[in-house]
This record gives C-alpha cells, structure tokens and sequence, in this order.
C-alpha cells in the first residue's frame, strides 16, 4: 500500500504536467473561476477513477494468466519494477533539465508517450494475491496522484508553482528509487527462496 | 599607549562577558547537578563539572570573540556523537545488540526521536493515535516529553532547531568540517527542495498506512542507533538502505561539500522546521546598507540557504537554520542575528545576545545529560 501511494504521490506531477494542462487549457490563462475548474477537476478525477477500477480488474487477470509459478511471480515482477524504475528516474532527471513553461513538458512527456509509474502499477496490480488488493494498490495509487490536482481550483492563486513542480520532480525520482529497490529485493527473495 | 588601551578594552570585555555568561552559569549549574550536587562517584563528578566547565567556557567565548558558529559546533557535534554512544551502550548492554526484535517492537521499547514527528502529525489528527512503538510518557525517550520539546524549541528558534537542538545534525556537521576547502563545490539548487519531497511522500504513507515508513525505510541514524533485525532479503535490503544514505549523506558528500547534505537533502523534519521559520521571533538579517557583496556568507552556509540572489534582495531563506557560520564569515557585519519587526542594521548586539541566550541554554540543557553519561562511561572504560 505504501509503495503505491508513494508511487501515486510522485507521478502526480507528471499527471498534472500531462492530463491536468491538457484537459483544462484555461488554467494557464487564469479565464476560469474557481467553481468552473472544481466541477471539471471532480468529473475529471471521477472518470480517471473508474479507468483505474478497470485496470485493477485487467491487471488483475492477466496476472493471474502470466505468473503461474511462485518463482516467475516474484522474478519477473522483480525486472519489470526495475527496468520500470530506471524509466522513471530518467524521467525525472530528463523533466529537471527542462525548467520554465509547463507547456514544455506536456511536449516532453508527449513525446515520450509512456508513463512509467502506470506500468509500475499495472505490474504490481497483476501480481497480488487476490482481486481487493489489486484494487487496493490501485485505489492508493490513485489518492497518491490526485493530491496533486487539488490545488488546482486555485491555481491562478498559487505563487509557487516552481517550488511545486521541483518536488514533484524529486518526488519522481525518489519513487524511482523506492521502486529499484523494491525490484532488487524482490528478484534476490525470488531466486534465494526459489 | 595603543597596547594599554587594547589590554583595558580587553579586560573591560572579559568582565562584561563573564556578567553577561553569570546566568547562564547559574541556569546550567541547577539543571546539570539537579540543584543537589552528588559526588560520590568520582567518575561522575569528573564528568559533571567536565560538561559544566565546558558549556560555560564556551558560551562565554561565543560572547567574549563574538562568533557564535565555532563554539556552537563543538557541543552539537560533541551532543550526537555522545547521543549515539550513550544509545548504543544502553542497547548493547540490556538487548547484547543494536537491532531490536518484533518482541521490543510490540512491547512499545522503541526510543522516540524527533524526526518520526512529521509522520505522526496526520494519524494523530485523523485517528488519534500514535504511530510509533514507543512509550507515551514513561522511560527513556518518551514521545511526549520529546514532542513537547519539540514544539517549545521550533515555536521559539524555528529551523534553529536544526543547528541547536538535533542529537542527529552534528553528525554531518562534523563531518563537514574535515576538509578544509570543499571538493564538490556546485550543487543544483532543486536538491534543496529534496526534504519537502520526502515530507509529503512520508507524511501520506504513514497516515495510509500507520506506520513510520521514514523509520522503516530511509532514515539514515538507524545505523548510528538500532535498527530492524536482519532476517529477510527485505530486511537487508533496508539495512543496505540505511547505510548507503548514511555513508553518502552524512559522511562522504558533507566531506567533499563542507555542507550538511543529510539535513539540506533528505530530512524531513527540517523541511517542516524551514516552514516554521515563517512563525519564530529570530531571524538572520542582512543590512544592505553595509553589504559589500563579497558573497563569503554564501559560501559559508552549511545549508545551502543562501544565495547570492538572497543576498541581493536583502534577507535569507526559510532554509536557514541560524547556526552564524555566515554571521562569523562576514568582515563587514552586514549579516546578523534579528529578530523580526526590527529593521536590519539595528540592535545587533541585543538581538544576537537574546538569540544566543536561548538558543544554547537549550541546547546546553539538552545536551549535557547525554555528554556526562558518555564522559562517565569513558572514564569507567580508561580508569
């Protein structure tokens, strides 16, 4: 639970920096009031809830199809946390060399067209034991990354949205780390204890 | 002439700072002896009036050469190295090691220390219980007696507390101090928002999951105090954890930087005693006026809280932990100890004179009980 919401909590910015600049355009112009951007914030946070849901339930399956075996169950998640964890490390140096307009690093992640901490969960969805954890896992994945969004509302109020972005930035990387390790631990458990 | 008039001025300073140390002689002497000094043990006698002496003479030094940071250190590095000791003694003597087990875990045995306070903030508001397994009002390292020093030091000093009351920032403050000029000397100024990172994410998790995942996880002391039991990969793994950051943050970069990097980059604690810097009476001031602009104060700062735009615009960052290391690298006296309502450039003396007052009668008072033990324990051990 706690890996999730912390992995939650650091690709909030990046969700923000993509689904949050995109879905609501006028933020930057500071045209919208506050009501106008709350109503589109809860449909918004209300629809990516339910897509979440569903890839809970996929994950879940597809999981339970994959790793059949005790040993490819911690093995292979133990690569994917770290080839996943690295993808978001790099991530997170490659969004600190590129500071000033938000608007660049819609482009940048665009670009890029992945989302490292979404496979990081989707992996870890597909390895729990039972369907209510997976749900689990994905529910405080999905608290962790909304954080960001609710100060949203109050955006053309907030000063310092550079202070905000830099530990969003560090947030990345730092769950990047968390996640290498937890990879390491679990391919090293997974081949000891066979 | 010119001499005599140096040695009457010198002997006019050494009498005002004698007075101006009486009360802080006085203070010390009561809670160090406990009012009843006991001399039945000549070891801890030694110890006593050691630690006595030695808080004493250096006060009256910070007040006697006027600077504050070189005096400061030696009881703040002299406090977590005998913290460390003194903890690691206890452990080994009571449990034979420095790990404890899941029995001490659900006997609540754990000490309390400062840095689980961020993470207890959110369940104690929402569920009203506390996160820790440790004991609430009895023995060693109580949470509440902890807490409440806690909240006294950082309402009063704000992030002061970081450089005069932490048992766990000497550490890379000595560390610091190794080399004489710095290997690694630019940083990227967004490492500094690190601890804010590490804040929120410690802060959420541990309100999700009720327990103190900086403890479990990151905190880099575990290996300079106990830690988990090694008997899982996971286990290891955090061990690994806990070393890796201590060797990197608190020995290996502070060498290299002559920077606290542990306290500038990962600790949580002070990214919430940076936001009580907005509320505490104290600050370090900057007289524009008198500011030649040499930019000595940013090098000095172990934090990284000042920067040269800083200095330009006149007035420090929450990052500042008050520790005077800029105040002493400043020939011309344009950066000082403030106090907040009263314009830069006035009152220096005063408020310098309070701040200090404060700042190391508490950490003197905090300190001392832990340096006597080591000192005692060390004598035991020579003699």
């Amino acid at each position: 639970m706690t890996d999730s919401l912390i992995l939650g909590l650091s690709s909030g910015s990046a969700c923000l920096a993509t689904c949050g600049m995109v879905m609501f355009p006028y933020l930057m112009a500071g045209s919208a009031g506050v009501k106008r951007i709350a109503v589109d914030l809860s449909l918004f946070l209300a629809t990516r809830f339910i897509i979440y849901f569903i890839l809970a339930t996929l994950a879940w399956y597809f999981g339970q199809a994959i790793f059949t075996n005790s040993l490819v169950r911690n093995i292979v998640p133990g690569i994917l946390y770290i080839v996943f964890a690295v993808m978001l490390v790099w991530y997170s140096i490659g969004s600190g060399k590129k500071p000033g307009c938000p608007a660049r690093i819609v482009t940048t992640v665009n670009n890029r067209r992945f989302v490292p901490a979404l496979f990081i969960i989707l992996t870890k969805g597909a390895t729990q034991g039972t369907l209510s954890q997976s749900y689990l896992a994905f529910l405080t994945f999905f608290i962790g990354s909304s954080v960001w969004f609710l100060p949203l509302p109050l955006a053309g109020k907030i000063h310092k949205r550079e202070v905000i972005k830099n530990i969003g930035i560090l947030a990345t990387g730092l769950a990047g780390i968390i996640f290498m390790i937890k990879g390491l631990t679990n391919l090293i458990g997974g081949i000891v204890n066979g | 002439m010119d001499n005599s008039l140096k040695i009457s001025g010198m002997e006019k300073s050494f009498w005002k700072s004698l007075l101006f140390s009486l009360p802080m002689i006085l203070i010390t002497f009561m809670f160090i002896t406990g009012g009843r000094p006991n001399f039945s043990d000549p070891y801890e006698a030694i110890a006593l009036l050691s630690v006595f002496l030695l808080v004493n003479i250096l006060f009256f030094l910070m007040h006697f050469s006027g600077k504050t940071d070189r005096y400061r250190a030696v009881l703040f590095i002299l406090f977590a190295f005998s913290l460390s000791y003194t903890l690691i003694r206890n452990m080994l003597e009571i449990r034979h090691s420095m790990s404890f087990s899941q029995a001490d875990l659900l006997e609540c045995k754990i000490p309390f220390c400062h840095l689980v306070i961020p993470m207890m903030i959110l369940p104690a508001a929402f569920t009203k219980s506390i996160i820790f397994p440790g004991s609430i009002i009895s023995g060693f390292a109580n949470i509440s007696s902890m807490v409440v020093l806690w909240i006294t030091a950082t309402i009063v000093l704000g992030r002061g507390f970081c450089s005069w009351g932490c048992f766990y920032g000497g550490w890379d403050d000595g560390f610091s101090r190794v080399r004489k000029k710095p290997v690694i000397k630019k940083i990227n100024s967004l490492w500094k928002w690190m601890p804010f990172a590490v804040l929120l994410m410690v802060a959420l998790s541990a309100a999700l999951t009720m327990l103190p995942t900086y403890c479990d996880w990151l905190c880099p002391f575990k290996t300079v105090t106990e830690f988990e039991k090694v008997t899982s990969v996971e286990s290891a793994a955090k061990a690994g954890v806990f070393l890796t950051l201590f060797g990197g943050l608190v020995v290996v970069l502070p060498v290299m930087t002559r920077k606290r990097t542990q306290c500038s980059f990962l600790c949580p604690l002070g990214a919430v005693n940076s936001l009580s810097n907005k509320i505490t009476p104290f600050t370090v001031k900057i007289d524009k006026t008198a500011c030649t602009q040499c930019f000595k104060c940013v090098e000095a700062c172990p934090l990284y809280a000042l920067t040269k735009e800083d200095v330009n615009a006149g007035k420090v960052s929450v990052f500042c932990s008050k520790c005077g290391k800029c105040v002493d690298a400043c020939s011309k006296k344009a950066i000082h100890y403030g106090i907040k309502g009263i314009p830069a450039g006035t009152m220096k003396s005063f408020s310098r004179n309070l701040f200090l007052f404060v700042s190391f009668l508490f950490m003197a008072i905090f300190s001392s009980g832990a340096i006597i033990s080591t000192l005692q324990n060390l004598l035991k051990l020579i003699f």
